[in-house]
C-alpha cells in the first residue's frame, strides 16, 4: 500500500517536471497545442520550414511528406516569395508608374523630375515624421550631416550646407530612390509617395525652400486651370 | 606645365623662410602658400564655412572619407586648390595629373561642386585648413586623461556597493543575536540546573533535541505531504498554462545581429528596416540590400580593422544571392489573423508595447504572451484616439451616451471574427 502510495506521488512529480519542459525559452520553442491548426496550410511569406520530416507523425498529406513543410519546391531556395516577373509593373493606388531613371542618370532626373504631391502643413508633418524614421540616423536630426550612424559612416552630406541647399527637388529624390556617392539606394525600403513628402520637408524645413518645386507647380496649375475652364465657357 | 610648377611649387620669399623656420624647430610638418592669409579673422570666417560644407568628409589632420585637408597648398598651389574645391570634376576632367592619382587614390570618389563659394569664402577656407585648430600633442594628451578621469568618476556603482554592505551588517547582526541567544539559554540551563526542581521540570530543562521524533510526528508530516503536493501542482498547472505559449523564445540567428547595438546604441527606428510595418499584415525582415546601406561602409564592430566574421554573412549572402535563413520568433497560430498596419499606423501603437525593450535585447525573444487572453485584455483597456479622424465621428455620437471612454472593445474589438475567420 505504501509503496502504491509512493509511486504515485512519485508519477505525479515527474508528470510536473516533464511539463515544465514545455515552457518556450532559448532555442526550444516549446510545445504546442493542437499544432494542425498553428502551421498555415498555403504558402506564408514569412515562414518556411524546410526539413520535409517536419511534423511526419501527424501528416496526411497526398505528396507523404511532413505536416509542417511548406516551402515551395518550385521556388529558388524553396522560397515562398518570388520577385515579380521581369517587365511586369505594379499597379499603384495614384497610378504612378515604376521610376525609370537609371543611378548614374542624375543630371537628367534633376531637370525633369518634378513633385507631384501637393505642398501643404500635414504632408510637412508627415514628412518630418518620415525623415526621422529614414534619414536621421546618418543626417540627423537637423539635417547636418551628424547622425548616430552617419558620425560611423563619414561622408554624410549636411542637407542644410551650401552645396546642396539649392539642389531641385528632383535632385533629391533621384539620390533618395537610387543612392549617391556613399548614400545606397533607399528606393526598396520607401514608398514614392513618401519620398515626395520628405522630399518637401528636406526642400522647405531645412533648405528653407530655396528652388522649390511649388512655386513652379502652383503656377503650372493656376494656367492648366484657365485652360480647362475656357472651353467650358 | 602645371606638375612642373608643383615640384618647384614653393617660391622663396619671407613668408616661405618663416615656414621652414617653423619647419626645422619641429612644430610644423608642412608648409602652406604664402598667398593664404593667416589672419584670425580669416581663420574664423573659414572654420565656419568648413563646418557646414567640409566636416562631413574632410579633417584636418587625419583622413576621413577624403584626405586630411592640412598642407594642401603645400602639395598644390592654392589656385588649384581653389579651382578644385569649386568644381573638382572639372579640374579631373582637364586631366590634372595630381588630382586625378588623388580621385584614383580615394576609388573614384566624386567631390560635390561648391560653385557657391567666392573667392573671398574660399581664401578663408584656406586659412582654417591651413592655420586653424592646430593640435598641442601635450594639451590633447592632457585632455584625454581628464576625460579618463571624469568617466571614472561617473562610472562608480554607489548604490550597488551600499546594497552589499547593508546585507554584509544585516547578517552580522543576525548571527549575533543568534549567539546571544545561544548564551542566554546555556546560562539559564546552568542555573536551573543548580536549583533543586521536581522530576517533570528536571526532566524538561535537561531534554536532548530529538530529530527523529519530530521526523515522525503527524504534523511533520502533515505539513510536509502538504508542501510537496502544492508544489507539484503548481509545476503542473504553469506547465499546462505554457503548452502553446511561446513566451520567452529566443532563437539563435544565423547572424548574431544585436538589437541592443543598432536600436539602441545607434538609435536607427524600428521602421528603417522594418518597413512593411505600416503598410501591411507583416513587418517584414529586411533584405541585405537595407543591410548594405550602412554595411558597405561599416565592416567590423567598434572600428575593429578587417572584416567582421558576422558582417561577412551579408557580403556573401549579397554576392551569391542567397537568402538568410533568420529564425521567426512570433509564431502567431495561423487561425489567428493580425495586422501590424492596423495597430501601428491606425492604432499609433508603439512596438515595444508588445515586442518589449527590442532596444536592450542581444538576442530578440518574444516578451509578450501572445495568447487571446492578453489581446481581450488590451482590447478592453485601450482607448482610441478619435480625434482629428473624421473615420471615428459618428462612432463617438454613438457611443456619447456612455460614461466610459471609446475604447477597442467598443468598436468591434471582442468580435470573434474580427481574429479568426
Amino acid at each position: 500500500m505504501k509503496i502504491a502510495k509512493a509511486l504515485s506521488l512519485l508519477g505525479i512529480a515527474a508528470a510536473g517536471i516533464s511539463l515544465v519542459a514545455c515552457k518556450a525559452d532559448g532555442d526550444n520553442q516549446g510545445l504546442e497545442y493542437a499544432p494542425q491548426m498553428y502551421h498555415s496550410v498555403a504558402y506564408e511569406p514569412l515562414t518556411q520550414i524546410k526539413d520535409e520530416t517536419k511534423g511526419e507523425w501527424l501528416s496526411n498529406r497526398e505528396d507523404g511528406k511532413g505536416e509542417f513543410f511548406n516551402s515551395n519546391i518550385n521556388n529558388p531556395h524553396g522560397m515562398n516569395m518570388r520577385e515579380p516577373v521581369a517587365g511586369t509593373v505594379p499597379r499603384t493606388k495614384d497610378g504612378s508608374l515604376p521610376y525609370r531613371y537609371k543611378a548614374f542618370e542624375i543630371e537628367e532626373a534633376s531637370v525633369n523630375v518634378k513633385n507631384p504631391i501637393e505642398l501643404n502643413d500635414e504632408v510637412l508633418k508627415e514628412g518630418e515624421r518620415l525623415f526621422q524614421l529614414y534619414c536621421t540616423p546618418c543626417h540627423g536630426k537637423g539635417g547636418q550631416g551628424d547622425g548616430t550612424v552617419g558620425m560611423i559612416i563619414g561622408g554624410v552630406a549636411n542637407l542644410t550646407g551650401g552645396a546642396y541647399v539649392g539642389l531641385s527637388e528632383g535632385h533629391i529624390y533621384h539620390v533618395i530612390t537610387k543612392g549617391k556617392g556613399r548614400m545606397g539606394a533607399h528606393g526598396s525600403q520607401i514608398t514614392p509617395e513618401n519620398r515626395w513628402k520628405i522630399v518637401h520637408y528636406v526642400k522647405q524645413k531645412l533648405q528653407g525652400g530655396q528652388n522649390a518645386d511649388n512655386a513652379v507647380a502652383v503656377a503650372e496649375k493656376a494656367t492648366q486651370e484657365t485652360q480647362v475652364e475656357t472651353p467650358a465657357n | 606645365m602645371l606638375s612642373k610648377r608643383s615640384l618647384v611649387g614653393v617660391r622663396w620669399n619671407f613668408h616661405t623662410l618663416a615656414v621652414l623656420f617653423f619647419m626645422l624647430i619641429g612644430i610644423q610638418a608642412f608648409a602652406a602658400d604664402p598667398a593664404v592669409d593667416s589672419s584670425d579673422e580669416a581663420v574664423a570666417a573659414g572654420k565656419a564655412l568648413f563646418n557646414t560644407n567640409c566636416k562631413t568628409c574632410h579633417k584636418l589632420d587625419a583622413k576621413l572619407v577624403g584626405p586630411a585637408l592640412r598642407g594642401a597648398t603645400d602639395r598644390q598651389p592654392a589656385e588649384n586648390v581653389k579651382k578644385f574645391i569649386k568644381n573638382s570634376a572639372v579640374v579631373i576632367g582637364s586631366g590634372d595629373s595630381y588630382y586625378n592619382d588623388l580621385y584614383k587614390e580615394y576609388n573614384n570618389t566624386a567631390m560635390p561642386a561648391h560653385e557657391f563659394l567666392s573667392d573671398d569664402d574660399l581664401n578663408n577656407l584656406l586659412a582654417y585648413i591651413e592655420f586653424g585648430d592646430k593640435v598641442d600633442p601635450a594639451a590633447a594628451a592632457a585632455a584625454g586623461t581628464g576625460a579618463e578621469g571624469g568617466a571614472a568618476v561617473a562610472g562608480g556603482g554607489i548604490p550597488n556597493e551600499y546594497l552589499t554592505v547593508i546585507l554584509v551588517v544585516l547578517v552580522v547582526v543576525l548571527l549575533l543575536i543568534l549567539a546571544v541567544l545561544g548564551l542566554i539559554i546555556s546560562v539559564l540551563t546552568k542555573y536551573l540546573n543548580k536549583q533543586e526542581l521536581d522530576e517533570d521540570d528536571q526532566e524538561f530543562v535537561s531534554q536532548k533535541f530529538n530529530l527523529g521524533k519530530v521526523i515522525k510526528s503527524d504534523g511533520f508530516i502533515i505539513i510536509v505531504t502538504a508542501l510537496v503536493v502544492a508544489l507539484v501542482a503548481k509545476t503542473a498547472i504553469d506547465g499546462l498554462y505554457s503548452v502553446g505559449v511561446q513566451q520567452g523564445y529566443a532563437p539563435t540567428q544565423p547572424i548574431a545581429y544585436s538589437h541592443k547595438l543598432h536600436a539602441g546604441t545607434l538609435e536607427i527606428e524600428c521602421q528603417y528596416c522594418h518597413t512593411g510595418v505600416e503598410i501591411g499584415r507583416s513587418a517584414n525582415i529586411p533584405s541585405p540590400n537595407i543591410c548594405m546601406n550602412c554595411h558597405t561602409h561599416v565592416q567590423n564592430v567598434q572600428g575593429k580593422e578587417g572584416v567582421s566574421p558576422e558582417i561577412q554573412k551579408i557580403y556573401d549572402a549579397v554576392d551569391n544571392n542567397t537568402p538568410i535563413e533568420w529564425v521567426r520568433v512570433h509564431n502567431l497560430p495561423d487561425l489567428a489573423y493580425f495586422n501590424h498596419s492596423q495597430h501601428v499606423k491606425v492604432g499609433g501603437i508603439e512596438c515595444q508595447t508588445c515586442h518589449g525593450p527590442i532596444q536592450e535585447m542581444e538576442v530578440v525573444g518574444q516578451h509578450s504572451a501572445l495568447t487571446m487572453g492578453w489581446c481581450i485584455d488590451c482590447h478592453r483597456q485601450t482607448e482610441i484616439a478619435t480625434e482629428g479622424n473624421a473615420y471615428y465621428d459618428k462612432l463617438v455620437q454613438i457611443h456619447a451616451d456612455s460614461k466610459d471612454a471609446l475604447k477597442v472593445k467598443d468598436i468591434g474589438g471582442l468580435e470573434c471574427a474580427k481574429c479568426h475567420y
